[in-house]
């Protein structure tokens, strides 16, 4: 166990060397007070110091198309390391504002880039040089050196006619803004960016980024899964299952009306650590111990049982590995669990074939995963519609 | 189109709405010349709640054609709850989609409906071995005395007698019943048939038109401490408080008897009666090992 913690840490310390030393063969590019580069567009909200937060833009110091660099939905077969170095390149920008501060000018710019469907060049200055910092909160993807910006200049937007339609309606509920831009096709990351911008609904406020993430997966999973429950229960088992930068997922489909259960397992100083939500149809109703991760893999599934127009008892099991030693964002969970879904499936005879298959690749048992979830307990409960 | 009905005494609909408010936050009512009905279940298809509300019990009802119409429960619960026990509340639907209420004599509410899905809820096809039939205050009483253990109740019929029992992390309870009254009239018996098969259990009304005008003439239910057990097979089933307790507490004040009836590892059903004529029928599918 002890040889999983240090590869934990050698990872962790080689990706970090590796930056160190970009950093010093660049360091001009960032040892300034001041960074000229192209925002992706890319906007940051901290929940430090609530409810007067920081916040700003997130601007590399490169011109030209860094669409890439805030669009976690293309960073499927990416390296740990590759995903690392994005976003380290992001200098963010912070002005102290409070949440229900919206209508500044200072914000209506960020809105305004938060728009915008292209990378938009940008001339920031700091009051002095920004601090060399790597920051991860695990919920969000990491990003590089903070400064306190004294002034900013952004030319050249051009705005995503959906965003433009519901950041001027303001009779929209926000929810119903959200899934507006969703059905439109509009990325999650950047459906997430106007949420926490104070773009969508009736009563607009700033929205610190890991909060706004969880929101938006959680309002778009639970409009899908109200969907879904009008769709006919599958008949037969069905395992889908993906790795990706250190975590292992499956996920079961079997036959029963919709109930769902996460159950995360991961190595903490050589220790296995568990976790695990569920929820049936009438929903979660508190905030998951698993965070984010929950209502992100939840969006996963959902979408495609909606795609399929089929309904399904769901159970998500996410090793985490040692190998996955710097927390790059819940992206991850959900875009693994797309890809997941994406894949045909392995076909079983009943649940506990499915659970197998499920936890086959897996180096926690079957027995363990079950006896830290509650998806027995909960399938102990019979439904009304067994009796018709 | 034209349907009016005029409660008597608020605490009918209270009572009605706040059975359907544990379980949906939606609710289809279905209005004939016969009375109006309501069936449901909650999203995750636990429980079900069957109400049948005759027109004879209702002070005035009027219905010439079958009228489907939707409410969110808490927006109609709200307005309901303004009556006051000795208010009278009128309800009828207008051309422009909305429900109109009138609490007493003058004060009148519109409220916007929903669109009514139209799925239709089958009932579960099951007949029933056990049945207890005991007071409402009774039934509550024995609830939170397996609560204070357990999130589960088990119910276990032996002849006459009754066991209440439930386990949880802290240990175990059992609150044992028996058979109280002396019978000189046949007890009744749970019900045989699947009651898929039952028609809806709505007296006729007098006129084909329905648009007569009934005055209610029974009181509630006196309150007594009677119980009956009738067991044509000892049973034992499992439900969870979780859905129990609310419409219990829901329904359980408005007083009067409440029937349980089920069979080992089955559905049960619960009977209340409200406004005399009225009943609620809630299901609610067993906890089964395996």
């Amino acid at each position: 166990m002890n040889l999983l913690q240090n590869t934990s840490e050698d990872i962790r310390k080689s990706i970090l060397a590796k930056w160190h030393e970009n950093l010093s063969k660049y360091g001009n590019l960032f040892s300034s007070d001041s960074v000229s580069g192209s925002t992706p567009p890319s906007v940051f909200i901290g929940s430090y110091n609530y409810p007067k937060v920081f916040v700003g833009p997130m601007v590399p110091p490169i011109h030209g198309d860094t669409h890439i660099l805030d669009s976690p939905e293309k960073w499927t077969g990416k390296t740990l390391e590759e995903i690392v170095n994005f976003r380290l390149n992001l200098i963010r920008g912070v002005q102290k504002v409070s949440i229900h501060d919206v209508e500044g000018r200072y914000v209506e710019n960020l809105q305004e880039i938060t728009m915008s469907s292209k990378s938009i060049d940008s001339d920031l200055e700091f009051h002095k040089i920004p601090a060399p910092a790597v920051s991860l909160d695990g919920q969000s993807a990491p990003f590089g050196p903070v400064g306190e910006i004294k002034n900013v200049k952004f030319s050249g937007s051009s705005s995503t006619a959906p965003i433009e339609k519901i950041f001027y309606d303001r009779d929209l509920k926000s929810q119903d803004a959200v899934m507006s831009l969703y059905n439109s096709g509009i990325d999650i990351s950047k459906i997430q960016r106007c949420f926490s911008m104070g773009m969508l609904g009736q009563k607009r406020r700033l929205v610190p980024t890991k909060w706004s993430i969880t929101a938006t997966d959680d309002i778009i999973s639970k409009h899908l899964t109200d969907e879904i429950l009008n769709y006919p229960v599958i008949d037969s088992c069905r395992v889908f299952s993906y790795a990706h930068l250190g975590n292992l997922f499956s996920v079961v489909l079997f036959p029963h009306r919709w109930v769902y259960e996460m159950i995360e397992a991961w190595y903490s100083h050589g220790i296995l650590g568990f976790g695990s939500d569920s929820e049936d149809a009438r929903g979660i109703g508190h905030r998951p111990a698993i965070a984010g991760a929950y209502f992100a893999a939840k969006l996963g599934v959902v979408e495609y049982l909606s795609r399929k127009k089929i309904q399904s008892g769901v159970v998500i099991l996410r090793e985490i590995l040692p190998e996955y030693a710097i927390p790059v964002g819940v992206w991850q969970v959900r875009e693994g669990i797309r890809h997941a879904m994406s894949i045909s499936p392995s076909f079983a005879e009943n649940f506990d074939h499915a659970l197998d298959l499920a936890t086959k690749p897996m180096n926690v048992g079957k027995l363990e995963w079950l006896s830290r979830g509650k998806i027995i307990r909960m399938l102990k409960q019979k439904t009304i519609s067994d009796y018709f | 189109m034209t349907f009016e009905a005029k409660i008597g005494n608020a605490e009918d609909l209270k009572t009605i709405i706040s059975s359907i408010s544990t379980l949906v936050e939606e609710a289809n009512f279905v209005a004939t010349s016969e009375g109006i009905t309501f069936r449901g279940m909650d999203p995750s298809h636990v429980a079900l709640i069957d109400i049948s509300w005759p027109n004879t019990a209702f002070e005035r009802y009027e219905c010439d054609s079958e009228n489907n119409f939707g409410v969110r429960i808490e927006e109609f619960s709200k307005i309901v709850k303004r009556a006051e026990k000795k208010d009278g509340i009128e309800i009828s639907i207008s051309e422009q989609n909305q429900m109109l209420i009138t609490i007493g004599k003058n004060r009148k509410y519109k409220i916007r409906l929903i669109e009514s899905s139209a799925t239709e809820t089958p009932l579960p096809k099951i007949t029933f071995d056990s049945k207890i039939t005991l007071s409402s205050s009774k039934l509550q009483k024995m609830l939170g005395d397996v609560q204070v253990i357990s999130d589960y109740l088990t119910i276990r019929t032996d002849g006459s007698k009754a066991y209440f029992s439930g386990k949880g992390d802290s240990g175990e309870v059992e609150v044992g019943v028996e058979e109280t009254k002396v019978h000189s009239t046949p007890r009744t018996k749970p019900t045989d048939k699947a009651p898929t098969e039952e028609k809806p259990e709505l007296p006729p009304p007098d006129k084909a038109d329905g648009g007569q005008i009934k005055v209610r003439t029974g009181e509630t239910d006196v309150e007594d401490d009677s119980i009956e057990i009738y067991s044509k097979e000892d049973s034992t089933g499992a439900y969870s408080l979780e859905y129990l307790n609310p419409v219990v507490k829901a329904v359980g004040n408005s007083g009067g008897k409440i029937t349980c009836e089920f069979s080992s590892a089955k559905p049960l059903r619960v009977e209340f009666k409200v406004a005399n004529m009225g009943r609620i029928h809630f299901y609610l599918a067993p906890r089964v090992e395996s």
